[in-house]
């Protein structure tokens, strides 16, 4: 045990692990850090109002990291160019409940794709022959598919009356509602449904270099079933790389969200939405270009750091479970 | 047949077959849906604004008369027969032919995805073989640095600061990708030929417009080519060190060979199999990249479909027509890939079959 806890000692790990804790901690400790409204159902963004000004508001007491304002001329919804809807959201607010959308959203993503693709990954290689090969053309022609279409089709197929802003969200039917009120998104599910095939290539490979090693052929000989070696012998063998994919995945998920979320899907990691708005004010202004710096600064900053966070922490999985690897 | 034809038909009929698996598994989501949605894909042309009460009633006639109760092989059968025969709907968006208006933006999405690959494939080779032969020497350190902080950075956060510095600070590179330059090109004798800026350029003389359009690509290709740079020399470079530990490279040395010849003619080919089969593991992310890019970047491309077409009237066809364009972006970008290993593999050129 001491020597598998050997590569925790390395200095990138440790900052991986802190920035991951520190997450967990922000996560954990939101409604302590910024005070939602309405503590039963917090919502990530938080009015700031009492100001008729379209200009984001400077940090200043109250405002850690000033507001970015959410202007939506929304002919789509009857307003006239005029009649734009304008409030302002606290950054700072944002950026503490963004950490509880982002974990959840990484996490939930990365242990649903890990599961499909590990399973169809061990059960093909481990089975072999003709439903190996199936499998794994099926795996093949799915990594030439884009998230990015996954997404607009499954928004558009299920999420029509969901996102309506008509449509009362009482006259949902039972998917519906299930979906809007667990905060399902359709870039969750394209995400579960088209980013398993890494898992599952690497599984297969594991589960055909270890199923005719003699530890296997010997469970076999014993009776025990195919579920049972699977599960029993060949899984705890040959999951480690799974496990270290998936750590690195965690964070590249999260980001990836909100880039679809940035360039306009609808999608419920808050730091993404709140990079749409400041996106004005990175491009508007002339001259100077960090005059409005804490509208995309700090929550870039915030995702870019997740994103280090686990790639180290898997590094460090890495270096920790498979010792003769690079 | 020679080895290497053999390879080349394998692999081109491998492309078929991929996306028959990929549009069954997209109208099998699409089923999913109610019938109404699908009926979208069957919208005639030239279709007026609706009322409700009309469009549900044209939608229930063209579940009738398109048989969109029917089981889900009939239904997917007939689909793909007119994607086949061109015929991929009307688009009540952008009140135009599905194929046609993906057809006139391809150009844009295909040149950013030209020069991504032409700035990715010998950046991430070069480094990473360098990196890895001199393993934890002084370049080696920098260049595991460089990967790592370009790994740490998104591109579309990448693309904003960018933005930020070089075009609101600086002034030096402009967003969108034609700018002044748009006007000219429409009215005046400039004819678009393979639909690349620079190219056209080239081909009517035009260097300005060349010039203009280099500038107008130098951040975008910038923010999407680091990411992969770094995932595909890192590869790289796991596998030149992995490489140096073989006894075909002691015998080689052995004979007095020198040293620049053992890193590029023997170590080299033999390194190359893994960081061209990640690039085909990333091809998708790429377009998925590209998508992202052009938005950020204000480029008309493909992505603007989407990004235009979001809260408007629901459009089934662009959207599936979308997604099926996808797939063929990335296809040919893949098969690339592929030929380039097998050209420059010589185990695969040899024997048969591996995936």
């Amino acid at each position: 045990m001491r020597r598998r806890l050997r590569p925790f000692r390395r200095r990138s790990t440790l900052i991986g692990l802190a920035l991951v804790l520190g997450f967990c901690l922000l996560a954990a400790l939101a409604p302590v850090l910024a005070p939602p409204l309405n503590p039963a159902d917090p919502w990530p963004f938080m009015n700031v109002s009492q100001s008729f000004s379209r200009q984001p508001q400077p940090p200043g007491p109250g405002l850690p990291l000033g507001t970015t304002p959410q202007i939506q001329n929304m002919p789509q919804y009857g307003l006239a160019p005029g009649q734009d809807a304008s409030y302002q959201w606290d950054v700072f607010y944002t950026l503490v409940w963004g950490a509880r959308s982002a974990l959840r959203f990484g996490l939930l993503v990365t242990i649903l794709t890990a599961l499909i693709g590990i399973a169809v990954g061990v059960v093909s290689g481990y089975a072999g022959g003709l439903s190996n090969l199936l499998a794994m053309r099926v795996t093949d022609a799915f990594l030439a598919f884009p998230v990015i279409a996954g997404v607009w089709v499954i928004q558009r197929a299920f999420y029509g009356n969901i996102y309506n802003p008509f449509n009362d969200p009482t006259t949902l039917t039972g998917w519906e509602a299930f979906l809007y009120r667990a905060r399902i998104d359709p870039i969750m599910i394209a995400f579960i449904l088209f980013s398993w095939m890494p898992y599952a290539r690497l599984m297969n490979a594991q589960a055909r270099r270890v199923k005719n090693m003699d530890y296997i052929r010997a469970a076999e000989a014993m009776g025990a079933t195919g579920g049972r070696v699977i599960w029993r012998h060949l899984l705890p063998n040959t999951i480690a790389p799974a496990i270290v994919l998936a750590a690195r995945d965690v964070g590249g998920m999260v980001i990836l969200a909100s880039a679809f979320i940035f360039i306009g899907f609808g999608g419920n990691v808050a730091w993404g939405t709140m990079l749409v708005s400041s996106r004005d004010f990175v491009i508007g202004l002339n001259g100077n270009p960090f005059a409005y710096w804490w509208t995309f600064v700090p929550i870039s900053l915030a995702l870019v750091l997740f994103g280090v966070g686990w790639n180290l922490l898997g590094d460090g999985l890495n270096a920790a479970l498979n010792p003769h690897g690079r | 047949m020679p080895p290497f034809v053999k390879q080349l038909l394998l692999r081109l009929l491998a492309l078929p077959l991929t996306l028959l698996i990929i549009t069954a598994a997209l109208y099998g989501i699409i089923m999913l849906a109610p019938a109404e949605e699908r009926a979208q894909l069957y919208l005639p042309p030239r279709t007026p604004p609706l009322t409700q009460e009309e469009s549900q009633r044209l939608m229930a006639r063209l579940v009738t008369e398109h048989g969109l109760d029917d089981p889900y092989p009939v239904q997917y059968a007939r689909w793909l027969g007119d994607l086949l025969r061109g015929d991929w709907g009307w688009s009540p968006t952008f009140k135009a032919d599905v194929l046609t208006l993906l057809k006139k933006r391809l150009p844009v999405t295909a040149e950013l995805a030209f020069y991504a690959v032409l700035v990715i494939v010998p950046t991430a080779l070069i480094g990473g073989v360098l990196s890895g032969w001199r393993a934890n020497g002084r370049f080696d350190r920098g260049y595991r640095l460089a990967t790592f902080v370009a790994t740490s950075i998104p591109p579309f956060i990448l693309g904003l600061f960018l933005l930020s510095i070089f075009y609101v600070g600086l002034g030096w590179f402009p967003p969108g990708r034609t700018g002044i330059y748009e006007l000219s090109l429409s009215t005046s004798d400039f004819r678009a030929i393979t639909g690349f800026l620079t190219f056209d350029g080239l081909l009517n003389g035009r260097l300005d417009v060349v010039a203009d359009a280099l500038r107008r690509l130098v951040l975008p290709v910038f923010s999407l080519s680091l990411l992969y740079w770094a995932t595909v020399g890192r590869v790289t470079r796991v596998a030149m060190i992995e490489e140096q530990t073989r006894d075909y490279l002691l015998t080689a040395r052995a004979k007095g060979l020198r040293e620049r010849r053992l890193e590029w003619r023997h170590a080299f080919p033999n390194a190359v199999g893994p960081a061209l089969t990640a690039m085909i593991l990333s091809a998708a992310g790429l377009v998925t990249g590209i998508y992202i890019v052009e938005s950020v970047f204000g480029f008309k491309g493909l992505s603007e479909l989407v990004t235009k077409g979001f809260f408007v009237a629901p459009d089934a066809p662009l959207v599936m027509g979308f997604a099926v364009f996808s797939v063929l972006l990335v296809l040919p970008i893949i098969l690339l890939f592929d030929l380039l290993r097998v050209t420059l593999d010589p185990r695969l050129r040899e024997d048969g079959l591996e995936l």
